[in-house]
């Protein structure tokens, strides 16, 4: 593309609502939400979309962080009824279909009887983001913030699975957590897996940042499935079921699908388009400082903070541009300590000579070589998913 | 005497450490007021339409054509198994494009 040309179009894409572009791509998703002034618990206010199902979302300054604090994670139920009270004392989670013998454990039984492994991981909503696609795509009407970093402390999916004995007729897991519909014949939000894609990270979490989970997260239990969105981390876990074949599921069948082909993009209205679950995140960054609308002084030094994730390869750079794209530099990326489904923490200082309004853009760029596109590069598609554009802030330079 | 009460909260303060918790009581998830434009069949809103999520969640899409209101409750209805008569769901989507439509048919 022509230098001149892009930087026509990257004027356009600044008019967040960006009516009038090209009606399948992407603008920038909105980012004006206001936090509620109610609180939830456990939860310091956040931004609210719904009390019931809950859905809470984390503000942009949040991202200046690797980890997430438990208290400003963000909150996607599917389901309006969701347990107020677990007792530990009862809960168990049950293992059964297609083993040798069926299992009933408490979450002391986990905690002590198991090998505990902790790593640190990504959880993303899949339509996060959602709210950069017009026509607007059904969903949650996300900004940016349906995503969070966390620890996770638990055991191995495998090792209980082998506790309870695999039958080698056994091909899928299914996994059943403890929300339920108002209506008994609405489908539950049930998710499975093939058995060949289960790997030693796929844990079974009973804590959260050295916490244990907040009720709204999955207390007690969640199923954590490093590098997937987090349709597949199965919240409030409490069944774990093998069988020989995989079960019809709403939730896997019909909702979070994406276009089966290169783009994963469609028209609006296309008919009969041949679809596949979105699984694993692609690369992106978001901006955790400064925030849209921050004030700065001409000539101080601005120190832009950010986080940079992606499916599990790593990221290899983040490239920052404080002049409309033209240019793009590299950030400083934070000590890789980690692992490689965590935020990774980048940072750039500058020093705005301008007065009035300075972008700031950030593009992540994955080991594997994916890259951010620009917004008005993203196509469309009907359940606005993957939403990944290069991130974008406006300060006030005076 | 001290001693005895010394003991007894000492054994409190253990009792309580084995089982570290949080919360221990039922958790409340507060109630959110929506705005609710008012008019001709809201009340089948109410009565077909608030069971399974709030308001909230209905309208959080933004402005809707009458096409998409109307495949909305059709989802509702065929997915989630909404038990909803056709006669309602067409009220419902004259509600909903109304007062929380973009005024295009498709
Ligand atoms: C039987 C339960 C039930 C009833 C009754 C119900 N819904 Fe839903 N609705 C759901 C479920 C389940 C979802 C999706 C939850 C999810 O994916 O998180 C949903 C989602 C939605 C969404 C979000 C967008 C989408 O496509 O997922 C809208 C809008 C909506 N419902 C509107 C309505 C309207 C209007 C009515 C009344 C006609 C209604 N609902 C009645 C269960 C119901």
């Amino acid at each position: 593309m022509e230098r001149r040309d892009f930087f026509k179009k990257s004027l356009v894409v600044a008019g967040a609502a960006a009516i009038g572009t090209s009606l399948e791509a992407a603008s920038l998703p909105k980012d004006n939400a206001k936090v509620s002034n109610i609180a939830f618990p456990q939860k310091r206010p956040m931004i609210t979309y719904s009390d019931r199902p809950p859905l809470l979302e984390s503000t942009r300054d949040v991202f200046s962080q690797a980890i997430t604090p438990n208290d400003q994670f963000f909150v996607r139920w599917h389901m309006p009824e969701i347990p107020t009270h677990v007792d530990l004392n009862t809960f168990r989670l049950k293992v059964n279909g297609e083993v040798k013998k069926e299992l009933s454990l408490s979450v002391d039984q986990l905690k002590h009887e198991f090998e505990a492994v902790e790593f640190t991981a990504v959880l993303q909503c899949g339509g996060n983001g959602r709210s950069a696609f017009t026509p607007i795509a059904g969903g949650i009407q996300w900004g940016n913030g349906a995503v969070g970093n966390a620890t996770w402390k638990g055991v191995r999916l495998r090792d209980i699975l082998e506790r309870a004995g695999i039958k080698k007729e056994a091909g899928w897991v299914g996994f059943n957590g403890m929300d339920n519909a108002s209506y008994y014949e609405t489908p539950n939000f049930v998710r499975e897996m093939s058995l060949t894609e289960l790997d030693d990270h796929v844990i079974v979490a009973y804590e959260m940042n050295g916490e244990e989970l907040p009720y709204l997260n999955g207390f007690p239990l969640r199923l954590i499935v490093p590098g997937y969105y987090s349709d597949s981390w199965v919240k409030m876990l409490s069944n774990l079921t093998l069988t020989k074949s995989y079960q019809k599921l709403f939730f896997m069948d019909v909702a979070y699908r994406i276009p089966d082909n290169e783009c994963e993009c469609e028209e609006p209205g296309e008919k009969n388009v041949k679809t596949k679950p979105i699984k694993k995140m692609n690369v992106k960054s978001i901006i955790g400082y400064p925030t849209n609308n921050t004030v700065v002084y001409n000539n101080s030094h601005v120190t832009v903070r950010g986080v940079a994730f992606d499916q599990g390869k790593g990221i290899r750079a983040v490239l920052v541009s404080v002049d409309e794209g033209k240019t793009w530099e590299e950030a400083i990326l934070h000590k890789d300590t980690l692992g490689r489904y965590s935020f990774r923490e980048f940072r750039y200082s500058f020093k705005p000579t301008k007065f009035g309004k300075q972008k700031i853009m950030s593009k992540a760029i994955s080991k594997s070589g994916e890259e951010q596109p620009l917004a008005e590069n993203i196509k469309w598609n009907h359940g606005g998913y993957k939403y990944n554009g290069v991130d974008v802030v406006t300060i006030e330079v005076v | 005497m001290y001693k005895s009460i010394l003991l007894a909260m000492l054994g409190a303060v253990a009792l309580n450490a084995a089982d570290v918790r949080e919360i221990r009581e039922d958790i409340e998830i507060p109630y959110i007021s929506y705005d609710i434009k008012m008019g001709e069949h809201f009340d089948a809103v109410q009565t077909n339409c608030l069971t399974c999520h709030s308001f909230g969640y209905v309208t959080n899409q933004g402005p809707q054509s009458k096409e998409q209101w109307r495949k909305k409750v059709e989802k509702m209805v065929v997915h989630f198994k909404a038990p909803i008569t056709d006669a309602d769901s067409a009220d419902i989507t004259e509600y909903l494009f109304k007062h929380y439509g973009n005024g295009q048919e498709k």
